[in-house]
């Protein structure tokens, strides 16, 4: 061989090894542009923010991509909403079915170093790996499994250590995975977990915010529907903002202005000074602003507000008492406030009625009780006249406590004494009587019916009353004359010393209505004649 | 200083049970009763007028207040007290403070209220 030779020799394996160099490095390149834009789509995936399922699956593509394998596999756990923790999966390289039959990996030897986040798996031929094969019951992959010789799995683990799931990837032939393949995957690993961190932010996230929106519109549709109105103040420049709602408590429509200043003017006068103590107060102390005061509103139209608020700090430059910023809510509350003068109001009147009768019937057991001669008559007579007074309420109760017809009155007083044939009733017209004046009537009536009863007509089967009454006569005008007389009973006789009765009709009614009433014992029979001023009688 | 004997005591009241009732204890007591007024015209007439040392004064009078009643009372100087089911609650502004007798009450409790009013009467 020639020196040329050799050198053609030379020169023809010189070339040939600078194509297979070349060859290589073109290779090399291939393999490195085609790693690059698989780590800068999973990195795109990663950073559109996509949903978990779409991230896991660029990572899962991506590692196929990277390594060279024919299946890969992510399984990680997710928490659903109801807090019961359960396992997904994404595939590449094989169908979801070549799965789907197999019951989640268990953390069986093989598995437990990626699901504890203990380490890496590489193996060249798992079905090899003394910790392939040691768990019961299938000593092995099920069958129909993918056939995985080539085997590489890593832990998804976040920084602080958290296992989010892992990653296997698998070939058919053994020996495919080396030591770059498990940089790579490692690597893949841990933009994996800061991915799924990611998206898991981002849905909680949403899921506050979506929250945080319903509790706006709830809120709303209380205010709404509750007439509350919202407002906010600016401690420091005293703008006001307030709702529609708000503006309608203080008489405002939704387009008309109104500030702080307004709504100042707007509160009752005397309830002021007040408003703006509680203000001052809450804002100083930072506490509880919680206030009811009248308001007139444009028309004129007194109502009452309840306004209610807290200061809130707004920023760290505080300026009174480090509050920048109230807020809170006004209601109308003119209709219960309405509702509790009524009931205050009925409350002292029914106490004053109450209060009123205990002490009518106190002077009843202290008068029956001067004229009683044992307890006997003291228990008969002082449970008639109760019953009497009892009746006259009857009566006024029926009417609401508003009046009470006086044939009514005469009618329930005599029931017990005396059958209606026995009676005489003489009058035009009817009359209504005030409360007052029917207990007042009612009781005279009564001790009228007692008293002939006990000595006068109504003590014999003969014995009659009339009752006769005029309203208004031309002898006495603006007044009633009401004329009681019995006849066909036994001869009476004015009695020698004054009782109950007689007193309570000549003093007692006539002094109380500002009338005149006259007993006049006749031989026929006890006559009263009253002459009482309608003005006395009328409701 | 005046005892309750022969105390003139004006009684303003517009329901005759209680009047009377009122009557028999201060009678009991040795008082004398001016009265009984169950009208406002009556009662200031009386206030304004009549011999009384002291006065029991119901607050509502038929519906009208009593009030004018204790204002005459007042100028003229003489000691009053209200007898009421509102109790306390009942007076206006001006005259709480003044004693109160709350419906219904005992003798003694009368008479304890009389005895401050005749502590006063010069």
């Amino acid at each position: 061989m020639t020196v040329l030779e050799a050198d053609a020799v030379s020169a023809t394996e010189e070339i040939a090894d600078l194509r297979r160099r070349l060859a290589e490095a073109q290779a090399a390149h291939a393999d490195e542009v085609r790693r690059n834009q698989a780590f800068s789509r999973i990195a795109a995936a990663i950073g559109a923010h996509q949903s978990l399922g779409e991230t896991v699956q660029a990572v899962i593509d991506g590692g196929v991509e990277l390594i060279g394998a024919q299946f890969g596999a992510f399984f990680y756990n997710v928490v659903d909403e109801a807090g019961e923790s359960y396992m997904l999966y994404g595939l590449a390289g094989a169908p979801p079915e070549a799965f789907s039959d197999f019951p989640m990996p268990r953390k069986t030897a093989i598995f437990a170093p990626t699901f504890d986040g203990t380490g890496v798996v590489r193996s060249d031929d798992v079905t090899a790996d003394p910790r392939y094969g040691q768990n019961a019951p299938r000593k092995g992959m099920p069958e129909g499994h993918l056939p995985v010789r080539s085997y590489l799995a890593a832990p998804v683990k976040t920084s602080d250590g958290l296992v989010l799931g892992g990653l296997f990837f698998g070939h058919r032939e053994p020996g495919r995975f080396d030591a770059r393949a498990e940089t790579v995957i490692v690597g893949l690993a841990a933009q994996a977990a800061v991915a799924i961190e990611w998206s898991r932010a981002g849905q909680a996230g949403d899921r506050e915010l979506t929250e945080r929106r319903r509790t706006e519109e709830r809120l709303k549709f209380a205010l709404d529907s509750g007439r509350l109105g919202s407002w906010e103040l600016d401690v420091e420049t005293r703008a006001y903002d307030a709702s529609d709602i708000c503006k309608s408590n203080y008489g405002r429509t939704a387009d008309e202005d109104f500030g702080f200043d307004d709504l100042v003017a707007t509160i009752h006068s005397s309830d002021r000074a007040r408003m703006l103590a509680a203000m001052d107060e809450a804002i100083r102390t930072g506490g509880d602003y919680d206030i009811e005061y009248r308001v007139v509103i444009p028309s004129g139209e007194t109502r009452w507000v309840h306004a209610r608020g807290r200061a809130a700090v707004r920023d760290e430059t505080p300026v009174i008492g480090g509050v920048r910023r109230m807020a809170g809510v006004s209601l109308d509350v003119t209709e219960r406030k309405r509702a509790e003068e009524r009931q205050r109001l009925l409350l002292n009147e029914l106490n004053h009625r109450v209060k009123n009768t205990l002490v009518t019937v106190q002077s009843m057991a202290a008068q029956t009780l001067r004229a009683a001669d044992d307890l006997d008559a003291f228990r008969e007579a002082f449970e008639a006249r109760l019953i009497a007074l009892s009746q006259t309420h009857n009566l006024l109760t029926e009417q609401n406590w508003e009046s009470a017809s006086l044939r009514e009155i005469v009618d329930a007083e005599l029931e017990a004494f005396a059958g209606r044939e026995r009676l005489d009733f003489d009058y035009d017209r009817d009359l209504r009587l005030n409360p007052k004046a029917t207990v007042a009537v009612g009781m005279a009536v009564h001790e009228l019916a007692t008293n002939a009863a006990k000595y006068g007509a109504l003590s014999t089967p003969e014995g009659r009353v009339s009752i006769a009454w005029t309203i208004a006569p031309p002898e006495a005008p603006g007044r009633l004359v009401l004329r009681w007389t019995e006849r066909d009973g036994p001869a009476v006789n004015a009695p020698t010393r004054r009782g109950f009765g007689a007193r309570l009709l000549e003093k007692g009614l006539a002094g109380e209505l500002s009338g005149v009433v006259r007993l006049t014992y006749d031989q026929s029979g006890l006559v009263c004649a009253m002459t009482l001023p309608l003005a006395a009688l009328e409701p | 200083m005046k005892t309750l004997a022969a105390l003139k005591v004006l009684v303003v009241e517009d329901e005759a049970l209680v009047s009377m009732l009122v009557e028999d204890m201060l009678g009991d007591l040795g008082c004398e009763v001016v009265g009984p007024a169950a009208e406002i015209e009556e009662a200031l007439r009386l206030a304004g007028s009549a011999e009384i040392d002291a006065a029991l004064l119901d607050v509502n009078l038929g519906g009208r207040p009593i009030f004018p009643v204790a204002d005459a009372l007042k100028a003229r100087g003489v000691p009053f007290a209200f007898a009421s089911g509102y109790g306390e609650a009942g007076l206006t502004e001006p005259h709480k403070g003044s004693p109160v007798l709350q419906k219904p009450f005992r003798e003694a409790d009368l008479r304890r209220v009389l005895e401050g009013l005749a502590a006063q009467v010069a």
